[in-house]
């Protein structure tokens, strides 16, 4: 019963003026039937080998085939992924950040579920570009999605969160490397020159020993501008070891286990020697080795060594999970918090940047371009150990960590071969 | 000379013939085992049940440290009657264990006589009288150390009869059967061993005869060599002396980690260095020896063995436990560094870093052996099982006869490096006449029985430690070894 004067005033305010809490907009009509009609076409299984066909070999007939695939497949993910943000609670889907990323899924799909069937080179030059603009929107999904999740843990348990992201991420991956797959081909098609080696996204000669000097480098950058130092990495096994994997797939693994390493070594450094010492930083150690051929399967095996401190037996069970992170958002350092592996909270639109290039993106994902944009924080939201893992298992690999507690950790990276990963469904 | 058997006064064709009568079975060497064949031995049963249905009491580290700081006549007895009576429960949950096996499995050669002799020991100790002092304890002692000894086959047959019966037990009930088996076999062992050695302890300062106990006596184990039991004196105070020594019954207070590494190193490194090479012929001019499938290349060294980390590490622990893990793990890095650049003449060193953590003390074995994966092995645990079915070198031939040859032996297997390193010295440790396998005139080359991982595993986890072997493959082995620092983890033996 409103008693006073004052209270009727401001309820009569509120009412008329309409701000009461609203639910958010459904999908419009044309979408919602659209999604209707391509949920009940599940996707066809997607084999490596489909992808690498198009480019085997490399003509302008084959592009329009590879197009084809594209606008048929294209869509009918985009729709599962539009229904499992939809199936979240009602409550989750209502936080912006969710509710950013479902709208531009809605947006995407509609765009190219009603696009006109390709059928010259000259159409797919603007498709290709518009496919392009489509990728550079969705750059930052995850992270986005990421922050929303942060703030909805009240709402849902780390397991649900897992299991929605496994699949949500195991999604992403497919549609990306669709879409990358076609464009790289397209252009790939019009210079020829530059693709030797290489079918579309999948480089037959991808070198790790270069891979971890690159993102090493940037890595080492970024941790002298944030931390003040960097180790050195040391490359030892077979340094000449090359192999078919796709490149930008292995950078991301690499640069995340390499930002781990680097922060942990400096940080472990610090604790123990005091942030003025002159001691020189243990190394980085990268130990190269290609696997012998087992059961007609070969792989690759990495092993990054670092002397950043170990994991601690408690936290072990909890570095593969998306919602690990530290309990304190402030800045002081958790004494007995995850360590230089957990997450730290970033705020607001710090974390997430619309895309655009240049402005410090926190998790400069699997874009062409994710190594130009600028100076981010070596702390991530905490998701780099379980999404390169995920990259990892992609095509069969493997990603664990065996620690030392006081000492360091050791990460062992197994990538398949993808030349004779043929049959196996991604 | 013939033999009558005191039974039945049947006479018997020779002096080792076995021999059945009315029920009671008259062993190889004329003792009497009840037979296990009978009516008799089912409805006997219910002694065993009572037993089998006591829980057992799981001890922590610190407990047996604290229990045998300040020794009194008192308090030894005290510990002699625990063992008295919680031996035999252990024993009944094994036997029950053993008795819920197919029966195939059970009348297999090697598990029979592990079920004979568990049998005969819970017998023995069921009837043991009430320990009242001193010298009923020295009589007790001796009764624990036959029975260590009579008992020191057990893990060879057992393997054997297992590697055996894989057709009959899946995978996963062998491995956890046997584990089960071993691991309570290992804590039976550590009370027991404990308690000789307290004893020992403070009888010998309590007579003042003070001095280096280092026995040479074969049925105390290894352990009891090492230098005056300081921290028994009769006060009762455990005297501080060189934290190197403050040794509490079996236990090391201030276990040095890198001196049992320095010690592994050193015996293995000690070795004649050699790479299994089953060819016939020796390729000429090379001058190597080859005996046994095994080729010693003259002027040519075991990989080095470098070692980092937290080199001061010390913590309160078993070391026989320690230094079987380090042991094994050590000897096969060597042996896949030799057989992977077996060409080379300077082999890549092996690394070991020694890190004392919050909780856990760890230890790293870093090899470049070339990994494990082959096609025998689908997953490095694989190496921990007992089952042919998961782990088919197991079944190997050479292995196999190994093992037979091993659980004949009087010897037996009692688990410690210094045996395994007796192996290694010529001639030494074996019984007068015995025909055994792998003995030679000169070295006597250390059977490969296949036992040593599943055992440095079962050592490892049994205070609550881990052992993970991740292999880089095609470049080497990495081996992490974890052991509870603070003493503080119960036994993990089933109640």
């Amino acid at each position: 019963m409103l008693a006073t004067r004052k209270e009727r005033f401001v309820v009569g305010v509120v009412s008329r003026r309409g701000y009461h809490r609203r639910a958010p907009d459904p999908a419009t009509p044309e979408v919602a039937q659209l999604l209707t009609r391509f949920a009940k076409h599940p996707p066809r299984p997607l084999t490596l080998s489909t992808l690498l066909s198009f480019g085997r070999p490399l003509t302008p007939d084959s592009v329009l085939s590879s197009v084809s695939y594209v606008q048929n497949e294209i869509p009918r993910r985009l729709a599962q992924r539009v229904r499992s943000i939809e199936a979240l609670p009602f409550i989750v889907g209502t936080n912006p950040f969710v509710a950013r990323v479902l709208d531009a899924h809605r947006k995407s799909f509609l765009l190219l579920s009603t696009y006109p069937q390709v059928k010259s080179l000259g159409e797919n030059a603007e498709f290709t570009s518009q496919l392009e603009s489509l990728v550079e929107t969705h750059a930052n999904d995850i992270p986005t999605m990421a922050k929303g999740f942060q703030e909805c843990t009240r709402y849902m348990s780390p397991s649900q969160i897992s299991n929605f992201l496994d699949g949500a991420i195991h999604n992403r991956i497919a549609v990306r490397l669709m879409a990358e797959q076609h464009i790289a081909l397209s252009r790939g098609l019009n210079r020829p020159e530059e693709t030797a080696n290489r079918i579309g996204i999948v480089d037959m000669a991808c070198s790790p020993a270069s891979m971890v000097r690159m993102c090493g480098s940037w890595v080492s950058e970024l941790c002298e501008a944030t931390l003040g130092v960097a180790p050195k990495i040391i490359i030892d096994g077979h340094p000449d070891t090359t192999f078919a994997y796709i490149p930008v797939h292995m950078e991301y693994i690499i640069t995340e286990i390499l930002k781990n390493s680097f922060r942990a070594t400096v940080e472990h450094h610090y604790k123990l020697y005091g942030s003025s010492s002159t001691r020189r930083l243990p190394p980085i150690l990268v130990t190269i080795s290609p696997s012998p051929r087992i059961q007609g399967l070969s792989h690759v095996a990495l092993r990054i060594r670092d002397q950043g401190g170990g994991v601690s037996p408690s936290n072990m069970a909890r570095i593969f999970s998306y919602a690990f992170t530290t309990a304190a958002p402030s800045d002081e350092p958790d004494e007995s918090g995850g360590g230089p592996y957990a997450a730290q909270h970033i705020g607001g639109s710090a974390a997430v940047g619309t895309g655009g290039a240049g402005e410090g993106n926190l998790f400069e994902e699997m874009t062409g371009k994710g190594l130009q944009i600028g100076m981010g924080t070596i702390a991530g939201l905490g998701y780099g150990l379980p999404m390169s893992r995920l990259y990892a298992k992609y095509f069969g690999g493997s990603l664990s960590l065996f620690s030392l507690d006081g000492w360091g950790s050791d990460v062992f990276l197994k990538l398949r071969c993808l030349d004779e990963a043929g049959d196996v469904e991604i | 000379m013939s033999r009558t058997c005191p039974s039945c006064s049947t006479r018997l064709l020779s002096p080792t013939t076995a021999h059945k009568s009315r029920g009671v079975l008259m062993g190889l060497s004329g003792k009497r085992f009840k037979s296990t064949n009978t009516a008799l031995h089912f409805y006997q049963n219910r002694q065993l049940e009572l037993y089998a249905a006591k829980e057992a009491n799981r001890l922590t580290l610190r407990q047996l440290v604290f229990f045998g700081r300040s020794m009194t006549e008192e308090r030894l007895v005290k510990s002699a009657n625990y063992v008295r009576t919680e031996l035999p429960v252990r024993i009944a949950h094994r036997l029950r264990d053993l008795q819920a096996l197919p029966f195939i499995v059970v009348t297999q050669e090697g598990v029979a006589r592990v079920y004979e002799l568990y049998w005969s020991a819970f017998e023995k100790f069921r009837s043991y009288p009430h320990i009242h002092n001193l010298e009923e304890n020295e009589a007790f002692c001796s009764f624990l150390r036959n029975l260590l000894e009579e008992h020191a086959g057990v893990i060879p047959n057992l393997s054997l009869g297992l590697s055996l019966s894989s057709p009959y037990l899946p995978p996963d009930q062998l491995d956890s059967f046997m584990r089960r088996m071993l691991v309570s076999r290992i804590s039976r062992r550590v009370l027991a061993e404990h308690h000789l050695s307290l004893s020992k302890g403070f009888m010998a300062s309590s007579h003042s005869s003070f001095g280096s106990s280092s026995t040479t006596d074969s049925n105390t184990t290894s352990h009891s060599s090492h230098s005056n039991p300081t921290s028994n004196s009769p006060g009762g105070r455990a005297s501080s002396v060189m934290p190197s020594e403050s040794h509490v019954g079996i236990i090391d207070t201030g276990l040095d980690v890198l001196r049992s590494v320095e010690k592994c190193k050193r015996l293995l490194r000690g070795r004649p260095f050699w790479l299994e090479d089953f060819r016939e012929e020796v390729p000429s001019g090379s001058g190597d020896r080859k005996e046994k499938g095994r080729r010693y290349i003259e002027g040519r060294e075991w990989p080095e063995v470098i070692v980092d980390g937290h080199l001061d590490t010390r913590f309160p622990y078993i070391r026989e436990h320690l230094e079987y893990i380090i042991f094994e793990l050590l000897k096969n890095s060597m042996r896949a560094t030799g057989s992977k650049h077996r060409d080379e003449d300077v082999l890549p060193p092996i690394r070991i870093t020694i890190v004392a953590g919050t909780d856990q003390v760890g230890i790293r074995i870093s090899d470049q052996g070339g990994g494990l994966t082959t096609s025998y092995i689908t997953h490095p645990s694989d190496l921990f099982s007992f089952s042919h079915i998961r782990n088919a070198a197991r079944l190997e031939k050479a292995r196999l006869g190994a093992l037979r040859s091993v659980s004949k032996s009087a010897r037996g297997m009692k688990a410690t490096v210094d045996e395994q390193v007796a192996a290694l010295r010529p001639g030494e440790g074996l019984a007068s006449g015995e025909e055994d396998v792998e003995s030679e005139a000169g070295v006597a080359p250390h059977a490969r029985i296949g036992i040593g991982l599943p055992m440095s595993n079962i050592f490892a986890t049994y205070f609550g430690g881990s052992l993970e072997l991740v292999s880089l493959d095609g470049w080497g082995t990495d081996a992490f070894v974890r052991l509870p620092k603070l003493g503080t983890n119960h036994e993990g033996i089933e109640v």
